[in-house]
């Protein structure tokens, strides 16, 4: 809107009568600091704030949660409970130390505090029967991690998808578990991951899973199902393994640069 | 408006249990001798010594990157897992306009230190944000720490444009200490004047937190005894 001429001449006033005023405070700024004469001569040029180096952006909401996990590391023993209160049964111990030597992990559901004001946590636990959850104390697990991805095993497929915020970003063929060796179905997660080892039917990464083949349960290490390359990509896709997710070693490696630990698994 | 302690503010003591020890007191004679609120008995650390004196303004940006994560990391935390979802309104707003700010300044760190940035360490909250009460608290005494830290360390940056900017961090982060003691029903601005912190001194409190913890090794060099 164009601003109208008696806006302007009361503007051209008002800067009018401003100056005479700083002009005034400053003659006696003068007359009052005597032994000032250059600060007071300065003070018709008042410096300018210094530029800041940087100036933070807008702040953004937190935005969408909906595909984001959290897991932690068990840094204490633990007791997993059926409900969250010190006197429920018993689910499983909870070890702080997974076969393979790396920190024992839980995918966090959800916590809650007790009439106490204890804090417990709802965790999918790596033991059989697969599905188990439990309620274990907040103060026996670290910090929380973060996870955005999510990895969907189809059985009917032959087929893994790795999904990041939602969105498909890897696909690949799967060898999974041959007859009487069934790949569980279920909701589980990633424990922890194995490189640099000298064993090539297993490929060149392994990744540990929460889920345990029911059929295997004599094997060494509890019989945990895993997801890992091979030494026979012309196997793959099939029904070939005794339980674990087989990929071939390039899809192995692109999972591995893309695939945190913590990542949810869904077999279907 | 009830006075606020860091007794009060820090269910786990560790704040409390550092503080003490920097003051060279046990914590119940820092506590006697502490009849004032959560700011003043953080101010009444000894003055920052010259340790920072040779310290690079990469350094120190560091540093202020490490603290903004570590805020920003445990606000966002609990706007995931729903603690601040538990809260009142207000509550709500204040929690998640701090969470928002403290993603902003540690956006802008990292853009200016680009390849020196230091790497993301793992955050150990235990329960300190997993309730309503406990995150509270620790908001508070988090956030007068801040305060207290850039206080320290905003004299002893060498640039003048990033003194500037770390200004306008200092002003904003003592704008979140007034409203987290708002919000605690406490005196907003206990004391008329901040005495600053060293790095050294505000690195000791944090250590004694354990907030900052190491971050696990979920990668071994073994061989797989999977099912095959």
């Amino acid at each position: 809107m164009p601003r109208r001429p008696q806006t302007r001449r009361w503007q051209a006033v008002t800067l009018a009568l401003l100056g005479a005023v700083a002009a005034v405070g400053v003659a006696a700024a003068a007359v009052r600091s005597p032994e000032k004469p250059a600060a007071a001569a300065g003070a018709g040029a008042l410096p300018l704030p210094v530029a800041p180096a940087f100036v933070p952006g807008r702040p953004r909401p937190l935005g969408s949660t909906r595909h984001l996990s959290h897991w932690a590391i068990v840094k204490r023993p633990a007791i997993a409970r059926v409900a969250p209160a010190a006197g429920a049964a018993v689910v499983a111990a909870v070890p702080t130390l997974a076969p393979e030597g790396t920190p024992s992990a839980v995918a966090v559901i959800a916590q809650r505090q007790d009439d106490g004001g204890r804090v417990w946590v709802h965790v999918r636990l790596p033991v059989l029967p697969n599905g188990t959850t439990g309620w274990v104390r907040r103060r026996a697990l670290g910090g929380y991690e973060a996870v955005d991805t999510r990895l969907d095993v189809d059985l009917a497929r032959l087929r893994a998808t790795l999904y990041r915020d939602g969105r498909p970003v890897l696909r690949a063929p799967v060898g999974v578990g041959g007859p009487g060796w069934p790949t569980p179905r279920g909701e589980f997660y990633v424990r922890n991951k194995l490189t640099r080892y000298r064993s090539p039917a297993y490929g060149p990464v392994a990744f540990g899973t929460s889920a345990r083949s029911p059929a295997a349960t004599g094997w060494p290490a509890g019989g945990f199902v895993g997801i890992h390359g091979t030494d026979r990509p012309d196997l793959v896709p099939g029904r070939v393994s005794h339980g674990c997710i087989r990929m071939r070693n390039a899809d192995i490696r692109a999972l591995a640069r893309r695939m945190p630990v913590g990542t949810p698994l869904t077999i279907h | 408006m009830t006075e606020l302690t860091l007794e009060s503010v820090d269910r786990d003591e560790a704040l409390l249990d550092a503080v003490s020890e920097l003051y060279g007191s046990t914590r119940a004679g820092f506590l006697r001798g502490a009849a004032m609120g959560g700011a003043a008995m953080l101010s009444t650390l000894a003055a920052p010594p010259t340790a920072a004196a040779g310290v690079s303004d990469v350094a120190i940006l560091n540093f202020g990157l490490r603290f903004e994560r570590l805020q920003a990391t445990f606000y966002t935390q609990a706007e995931e897992l729903g603690t601040i979802a538990s809260m009142t309104r207000a509550k709500q707003t204040w929690a998640e306009t701090l969470g928002a700010h403290e993603r902003a300044h540690v956006r802008i760190i990292k853009q200016v230190l680009g390849p020196k940035a230091g790497p993301a360490p793992a955050f150990d909250f235990g329960e300190a944000n997993s309730t309503d009460a406990a995150f509270t608290r620790t908001a508070v005494a988090m956030e007068d720490l801040t305060v207290a830290l850039l206080t320290g360390i905003v004299p002893q940056v060498h640039d003048r444009a990033l003194t500037a900017a770390l200004m306008g961090l200092l002003t904003v982060e003592a704008r979140h200490a007034a409203w987290a003691r708002h919000i605690v029903g406490t005196v907003p601005a206990p004391a008329a004047f901040d005495t600053p912190k060293s790095l050294h001194q505000v690195r000791g409190v944090l250590a004694r937190t354990r907030f900052i913890a190491e971050q696990p090794k979920m990668t071994a060099k073994r061989r797989p005894k999977y099912t095959g």
